[in-house]
Parts: structure tokens; sequence; C-alpha cells
């Protein structure tokens, strides 16, 4: 989760978002170079050092064309590697289901035995001594850490959006559309997030809480669920 | 006084270049590098079921409750 006064994103916990984390650097070290750029011009010409009584200026005119454009390309570039990254044919070894109410998740894991249940979050007059406030959820999602996990994400009524920073994952949920998404928790955690869509008066109470652990204890879960 | 704006001109324009990729360099060796790093070090001699059974003593996991 993030802490009280943090800025920056939360530890990546899978590969799309440590990729996501180094891009988000580089885009904006070059928006820190532009910005420092624009201030030096700005206080030259505020203290009078630089004018524009200039008639001819193919030069120059040349140059802020061309530059930009090179700009532009560098950060095209690696942005559109990451996008074709998070569309890769992955092979999930596991297919869950998110469905978002008003105001609660629901989950079904339905790959081999059918697993459903709703999460909702826990009251803060329920809430244990050090758990997380607006955070916990009665019964969190559970998955097999280091395999790719496919979330088909919809909706039963308005719109919501299934979130988990960590994981890099925002995926809208529409009613009457099924959208797809994927994610390979990089190690064992508990990973939170939130519904990310207005969706009425709690949409700020509709927690999204991942557990990854590892294949034997998801499997006992699981059976211990469905049974 | 002859020139004086073109030669002012090339010099802050070479200044301000350096300052936007001075600024940049600094950006990516105090912030970007030390992170890439960070991530490498971590995942280096990182050890899941370690941190799992970590994890699973300090009671915080549904799925694996403490014995």
């Amino acid at each position: 989760m993030a802490n009280h006064s943090q800025l920056g994103f939360q530890d990546a916990s899978s590969p799309i978002m440590e990729e996501l984390v180094e891009f988000h650097d580089h885009a904006l070290m070059v928006a820190l170079a532009i910005c420092s750029l624009v201030l030096y011009l700005l206080t030259l010409m505020l203290t009078e050092k630089l004018s524009s009584s200039t008639v001819d200026a193919q030069e120059i005119e040349l140059v802020w064309t061309i530059l930009p454009a090179i700009v532009l390309i560098m950060l095209a570039l690696p942005s559109l590697q990451i996008l074709y990254m998070m569309d890769e044919i992955n092979e999930p070894s596991l297919t869950m289901k998110a469905i978002g109410h008003q105001w609660y998740w629901s989950y079904e894991y339905t790959d081999f035995k059918d697993l459903t249940f709703d999460s909702y979050m826990t009251p803060t007059a329920d809430l244990p001594l050090g758990h997380l406030r607006l955070l916990e959820v009665d019964h969190r999602v559970v998955v097999p850490m280091e395999s790719p996990v496919r979330v088909i994400v919809t909706a039963d009524d308005v719109l919501h959006s299934w979130a988990v920073p960590s994981l890099g994952v925002k995926t809208d949920a529409i009613p009457g559309r099924l959208n797809q998404t994927s994610f390979t928790a990089s190690r064992p955690g508990i990973f939170y997030g939130q519904c990310s869509e207005i969706c009425g008066a709690n949409h700020s109470f509709m927690p999204i809480v991942v557990e990854s652990v590892p294949l034997a204890n998801f499997e006992s879960w699981s059976s211990l669920l469905s049974s | 006084m002859r020139r004086l704006l073109a030669s002012r001109m090339k010099f802050h324009l070479l200044g301000a270049f350096l300052v936007s990729v001075g600024c940049a360099t600094l950006y990516k060796f105090g912030v970007a590098e030390p992170r890439k790093r960070a991530y490498a070090e971590f995942y280096k001699n990182y050890d899941p079921m370690k941190d799992f059974e970590a994890m699973k003593a300090a009671g915080v996991l549904e799925s694996a409750p403490p014995k």
C-alpha cells in the first residue's frame, strides 16, 4: 500500500510494473530536461539578457523542430515496447473473474472447481489492531506466485475499475463487457488496490486485496473454499 | 555592441542546453540508476519461500495461517 506522504509509485511486484517504473523514470527525466531548459531561458528573458529582435531565424527554427521530434521518438519507443509487452501471449496458468458490484467485488475461479466468493471491505469498527483502514477485505483474492494469471473484469451494475498499483494492473469493469488483463506476481505478499472508477456513495470503500502465495498453498486454499 | 545579441544568444543557448542535460544526468544517476540497482539487488539472492515462511509465521496471510 502507499504510505501517507508517498508521491512515487509503490514497489513493483510484477515484471510489467518494474518496466513501467523504469519508463516513468525515463519520461520524468525528459520532462525535467525540458522544464529546466524552459526555466533557464525564461529567467534569461526576464532578466533582459536575451531579447528577440531578430528577423531571420532559420537555423533555430530547424533546431526547435528536429529536437522535439527526437524527444518524442525517445518517449514513444520504450512506451510502445512496454505496451506490446503487456499484450504478449503468456499462457496464463489460472483464469479468474473479478466482477464489480455496488459496493463490493466478487471473484470466480472456475477453471477446475466452482469457487465463487464476495469481497467486502472490513468496516473500521471491526478492524483488528494494526490492520489497514479502508483497505482490508473479508475475503482476499489468492493467486499463485510467479505464475501468469488472467483476470476477466466486468461489472454487474455501474462502471467500476479493478486496480492493484503494485502489480501494474488497472482495468475498467464495464457492465455487459468482459475486459481481460494479466499479471505475474514476482514474489509472495499482499497487494492492495482500490476501485478506480466512480461508482456511487461507497466507491472509496470497495478495495481489492491480492494475496500471492506458493502454488501448493493456493491449491489447498482453493480446495478448502470450494468444498 | 556589434553582434552582442548573437554572441550572448549563442553562449546562453549552449548554457541552457548544458543545464538541461545536466539536470537529466543528475536525475538519471541520482534516482533512476540507483532504483534499477535496488531492484536488481533485491532479486539477486531473493528466496521467495523464505519470505513466504516469514509472512506465514507473522500470521498476515489469509490462505496460509500460522500453525
